[in-house]
């Protein structure tokens, strides 16, 4: 068989240990269950497990002589909509920052337990990235506030409006002065009108914005070039050539969902005569986005600069006109870089129009200036990116929030509101918000927690979750949409929304009434009937604004460049330090979420904690490896946190996540990681020159899970470039010979009835996480916590493997996500000793929780590794109200008790109830697993294979089409699509 | 020498044997028998805080099963009703009944009434009603001749297998919808005829497979 032969060629690999390939990894990998998976060492000891054992048969065969009392609690009166058993789905809106997610809720009886995006909302069109699908247990968390809190002893709601009552007096007198209000950003028609009551109240009070993390620099660098700090989006479907500077859209940024889905709408081939687009990276920090790369250039994040500038003056070189490049001087580039630039400025202008240049949020604003006016000159603005004027937004301002801390230094501020912020926590290092805080005479703080600022307040306030909240919002194109709560506060909080309108008017109004006094201007036509279908549909039709036209000022660009001092180049002695937002828990919000913190994060694959990220030529530089803590020094400050060495980071540049390291947040996210915060500064919020790492002699152990489940060097992923599959469509399924497959017995027949499959598109998938997440929400699937996941007993049903392919520095990556793959041959049911595992007709590799005893034969036996084992009973002691959030149409499974993926058989089977009620067959695209329905990209494809018009038929019918070791002969009814890449033919012959 | 062990120790290792086999089949029978939800479900007969009688409502008064439990045909759960279906009648009828004082008392307090849970299945398995009353399988066949129950009570074992013996061979339990609710239905004659015709037209091939209950 003629096979391609550089296809073969690439190595792949998860860690730097399995490219050493040394001892310490063969040993792991001989393990099936890590290191003291079988032994019964944690967190009870063998003996006095086995006493206790003794002692539970004792009390068990006393206790099973009665059958337990189950009471049935109807209801008093039940609510029309209400019926038992059938779960009921609500349309609210997550709002985040200026952004807002429209979702759908799934509630059981009165509890929200699942959230999927909502089709018709167009910042998630149905899917769903980690942070929608993990805030639902945000709202069962226990640790959330329960009390409003006056100098920390419990106090009540009338006793603070009372408290205020007496305060509005006295600022209406004096028309606001010395009060100030700080809050989070928002973007929401009812919060600015309630902003515009209060400071009509209030006209000498002062509002301020704060976000730690937010896109401040790409307003203030639209501010410059355009003269208005407008709202780019992005149309990434309409763009063939693709340039991220430092921008990790498809992932942690802004507007992720969107930008995923148009992307991969832009790369989705059905066979090798369609056309795909083209991604240039370049970026300091290894991102989900740079993975997708079809090049990627490995450039400090303090570098970034100089290849927009060098872009610019490219272009102009190569015929494009640009004022831009005629007021700035060229920069000189590293050969490679150069090269790089050259080719893509060759690319850029070949696709004018159909091309798009973006820069991260972390960048600075002449680099937002610079990508405007290349997008301008490209002709990109109107195509691929549009702009859009941000209204009823509260836009983050940092200076504003300097501005307040010197007022509440001084004294000009008396009182301080905090609606729902951490700003103790968050605030930069040097800011001195920890001691104007103490100077202001009286403090406010609106929180869901009793966190690091609630403890300085003088009144604490909970705030409601947004499912127990009403609110709107707005998208970042302007569409309008409702927030809807599904329960009532379960612990007494109000909104942010609320407690605006209270400081306003002096006398409380509920949510429900402030909203609907908006909407009243709103609507048009019949209220109720309108507002009523607005509730249903989540999202207001056509509200969406009507891009901007903008006008490019290129001498402010020029003049904003030109007065730039060139970055210093990051060495061993100085080292450049980045803060970005953990994509999980993003500024810190999220630490006490613990699908969050388990989940291993996509590039690092470390759980549980975060660590400064290095190359292995800067660890080598400074003389450390994996594990060993440093101490960080940076403008006079100090932190030690360890070591994880990360290909494909710049070198001499290290990279430590913020959000962790929090020690008020709560059971789960107190104590967990490192607090980057504590060097990060006003002047340097994002990355800066300067740091200088001194190693320590201690030792500090971290969960990685990159070694976990690996298949052994067989060819799991493949991938080839558009070239080679061109040239050899059916590369993948020819990559691996072997003889005729023949079955040692008889086999079964699967031609009748539904037979269930699925496709992956390895092409489309971003390694974003979400299925994983989802199938957690859907599935009931428990967090282990930090010791647990070391030991290798992560319990992810879903687990998204990452491979790095080639050099060690600087590695292209994929990623693939594995569940169980329904092997028609399944091997592990040939060793279930007490069958607790078996097909059913439809193909499925069931699992009978109940017959399990816990052997884990089966889970030797699975080539793929993804079966998972309950070593505890990690339901069993979590707080009552975390239960709530369980999915009931899934059985909780026990202790000693074998699990995995069932293509979601609780849909599978709701679905055809459905179907079955209406006397029909199931239809295609009626049954959605969990992970589906969440990916942001349709990488996933489920259906019956049955069908011959289904889109999993017709997904599987394609050339790149491959199953797992089909070699094994198990048959598997999940298949991949293989990866492909789009490289520039002329960097690839340079390179 | 005499000999230590007298002769009919010679018997002993045979007694033993007969005496350990008899041991064994009785501590087997024993489960098999009062292990089995036969003995242990079948007849429970718990004390319910009201003393609802099915007798009278849907024996003597001749009301059907789902005026109360209203959502067995649209849902998994049969719902038991709430205070209010109960009050749709009583303030009306019964107001010198003291038998009566918890519904009212729920009714006036909001707080719920707390039934006792007769017929239970595991939590690993899941049930749906809808499913089974669409295919024709009548109240009866599971909960016995409710209507003339005084105390409502278990009669079927709810076990797997006895779950199987239906989903395996279905035929003498599918009747026709107008029957559903009929207690002391038999099926009539040409049964095996209209099973056969009912099981084509309303595509019923109840799995067998663990995935048709268990998730």
């Amino acid at each position: 068989m003629n096979k391609p032969s550089n296809v073969l060629n690439k190595e792949y690999w998860r860690s730097l240990n399995q490219l050493a390939d040394n001892e310490e990894y063969r040993k792991y990998l001989e393990n099936e269950f890590p290191e003291g998976a079988s032994e019964l060492n944690s967190p009870m000891k063998r003996r006095n497990f086995l006493g206790l054992m003794g002692a539970s048969i004792a009390l068990a065969g006393l206790a099973a002589c009665r059958r337990p009392v189950e009471k049935i609690i109807p209801y008093v009166a039940q609510p029309e909509e209400v019926i038992p058993g059938i779960p009921n789905y609500y349309a609210s809106t997550i709002p985040f920052g200026l952004e807002s997610f429209g979702v759908i809720v799934e509630s059981h009886e009165g509890h929200p337990t699942k959230i999927e995006g909502n089709k018709k909302h167009p910042s998630t069109m149905g899917a769903s990235n980690i942070l929608q699908q993990a805030s639902i247990l945000d709202l069962y968390d226990p640790d959330r506030s329960q009390n409003v809190l006056n100098g920390g002893k419990i106090s009540t709601w009338s006793a603070f409006e009372g408290f205020w009552k007496g305060m509005h007096k006295e600022f209406s007198a004096n028309r606001g002065k010395g009060l100030a209000v700080l809050s989070r950003s928002f973007h929401s028609p009812s919060m600015a009108r309630a902003q515009h009551d209060f400071m009509k109240t209030f006209p000498q009070a002062r509002w301020v914005n704060y976000e730690a993390v937010s896109d401040v620099n790409i307003y203030a660098g639209l501010k410059i070039a355009t003269g208005r700090p407008v709202q780019p989006v992005y149309r990434l479907d309409k763009a063939k050539v693709v340039f991220a500077l430092d921008a990790d859209f498809l992932y942690s940024e802004t507007d992720n969902i969107r930008n995923a889905r148009g992307f991969a709408d832009g790369r989705r081939l059905k066979s090798e005569k369609d056309d795909m687009n083209r991604l240039y990276v370049a970026e300091g920090i290894f991102t989900v986005t740079g993975g997708m790369a079809d090049h990627r250039l490995r450039v400090n994040t303090s570098q970034i600069i100089n290849l927009a500038v060098a872009l610019v003056h490219e272009l102009k070189s190569l015929g494009a006109r640009s004022v831009v490049a005629d007021q700035t001087k060229p920069v000189q580039l590293p050969e490679k870089q150069a090269v790089f630039i050259n080719a893509l400025a060759k690319d850029l202008i070949a696709n004018r129009g159909k091309s798009l240049v973006l820069a991260g949020r972390r960048q600075p604003a002449e680099v937002h200036a610079l990508v405007y006016a290349i997008n301008n000159t490209l002709k990109n603005t109107g195509n691929a990116v549009e702009y859009y004027t941000l209204e009823d937004a509260g836009i983050p301002d940092p200076d504003e929030f300097d501005l307040l801390i010197n007022d509440l230094m001084t004294g000009t501020v008396s009182t301080l509101a905090i609606l729902g912020g951490n700003p103790l926590y968050d605030a930069p290092a040097d800011a001195g918000f920890d001691l104007a805080i103490q100077i202001a005479q009286h403090t406010i703080h609106l929180g869901s927690h009793v966190d690091e600022t609630a403890s300085k307040c003088e009144w604490h306030l909970p705030m409601a979750h947004f499912l127990e909240s009403w609110g709107d919002a707005r998208a970042l194109d302007g569409t309008l949409s409702v927030v809807q709560p599904l329960i009532e506060p379960l612990f007494g909080g109000r909104s942010a929304l609320e407690i605006v309108q209270l400081l306003a008017d002096g006398t409380p109004t509920r949510g429900y009434e402030i909203v609907q006094r908006n909407w009243k201007k709103v609507l048009r036509g019949n209220f109720e009937h309108s507002w009523k279908k607005l509730l249903h549909e989540g999202v207001l039709e056509n509200s969406a604004s009507k891009p901007v036209g903008t006008k490019m000022k290129p001498a402010e660009i020029a003049k904003a460049l030109n007065g730039r001092s060139p970055a210093e180049v990051p060495s061993a002695h100085s080292l450049e330090i980045n803060f970005v937002a953990s994509p999980a828990l993003f500024d810190g919000r999220f630490a006490n979420n613990g699908w969050l913190q388990e989940l291993p994060d996509s590039v690092s694959k470390l759980s549980w904690d975060n660590a400064v990220l290095m190359s292995l030529q800067t660890a080598q530089a400074l003389g450390v490896k994996n594990e060993d803590v440093v101490l960080l020094e940076f403008e006079g400050r100090e932190l030690a946190a360890p070591v994880w060495i990360q290909p494909g980071q710049a070198d001499f540049s290290i990279l430590l996540v913020l959000g962790y390291g929090r020690n008020a947040a709560g059971r789960i996210g107190s104590g967990v990681g490192f607090n980057a915060y504590r060097l990060r500064t006003v002047k340097h919020p994002d990355f800066a020159t300067g740091l200088k790492i001194t190693p320590t002699s201690e030792v500090y152990e971290m969960a990685n899970t990159q070694d976990h489940n690996s298949m052994e060097g067989r060819p799991i992923v493949r991938e080839a470039s558009l070239e080679e599959y061109r040239k050899e469509p059916n590369f993948a399924p020819e990559m691996v010979e072997h003889p005729p497959l023949v079955s040692l017995w008889e086999e079964h027949s699967y031609e009748e009835g539904y037979q269930w499959g699925m496709v992956i598109d390895l092409n489309a998938c971003t390694g974003c996480n979400a299925c994983t997440i989802a199938c957690q929400s859907e599935n009931n699937i428990p967090i282990v916590g930090k010791e647990q996941v070391r030991n290798g007993r992560e319990m992810h049903w879903l687990r998204m493997d990452r491979y790095f392919i080639g050099d060690i520095d600087e590695p292209e990556m994929v990623y693939q996500p594995v569940g169980c793959q329904q092997c028609e041959n399944a091997p592990c049911e040939q060793v279930c000793p007490v069958q607790a595992t078996v097909h059913d007709s439809e193909g499925l590799n069931v699992m009978a929780y109940n017959r399990c005893i816990g052997t884990r034969y089966c889970s030797n036996n699975c080539p793929y590794k993804v079966r998972r084992f309950n070593f505890f009973n990690y339901t069993k002691d979590l707080p009552e109200i975390v239960h709530m959030a369980q999915n009931p149409d899934v059985t909780v499974r026990s202790r000693g008790v074998m699990e995995k993926c069932t293509y979601c058989t609780q849909r599978i089977n709701e679905g055809k109830y459905a179907a079955k009620a209406e006397g029909r067959e199931v239809k295609d695209g009626e049954i959605v697993s969990a992970c589906e329905q969440a990916c942001p990209t349709n990488a996933i494809t489920f259906g019956n294979i049955n069908d011959p018009n289904s889109a999993v038929v017709q997904m599987k019918k394609q050339n790149r089409n491959y199953e797992l070791l089909a070699e094994l002969n198990v048959q598997p009814r999940t298949s991949y699509l293989a990866k492909l890449r789009n490289p520039n033919p002329e960097l690839e012959k340079s390179s | 020498m005499a000999q230590i062990f007298p002769e009919w120790t010679n018997r002993l290792p045979v007694i033993i044997g007969a005496a350990v086999l008899m041991l064994l089949v009785g501590v087997v029978g024993f489960f098999w028998y009062y292990g089995s939800p036969k003995y242990t479900d079948v007849g429970y007969r718990p004390e319910q805080p009201i003393k609802y009688s099915h007798k009278l409502h849907a024996g003597d008064l001749g009301m059907d099963c789902r005026y109360c439990h209203s959502s067995v045909e649209q849902s998994p759960v049969a719902n038991i009703p709430p205070t209010q279906t109960c009050m749709n009648c009583h303030t009306l009828v019964g107001l010198d009944k003291p038998t009566l004082d918890p519904v009212r008392q729920s009714w006036t307090s909001g707080v719920p009434i707390e039934w006792i849970r007769v017929h239970k299945l595991p939590d690993y398995a899941y049930f749906n009603h809808s499913a089974h009353l669409r295919a024709g399988v009548g109240c009866e066949s599971c909960h016995g001749n409710v209507r003339e129950m005084e105390e409502i009570m278990q009669v079927q074992p709810l076990s797997m297998s006895w779950c199987l013996d239906c989903h395996r061979n279905p035929d003498q339990h599918l009747r026709p919808p107008e029957d559903l609710t009929k207690m002391n239905w038999t099926p009539p004659e040409n049964q095996a005829e209209f099973a056969g015709r009912v099981k084509k037209e309303l595509n019923i091939n109840p799995p067998v497979d663990c995935s048709g209950c268990h998730r």
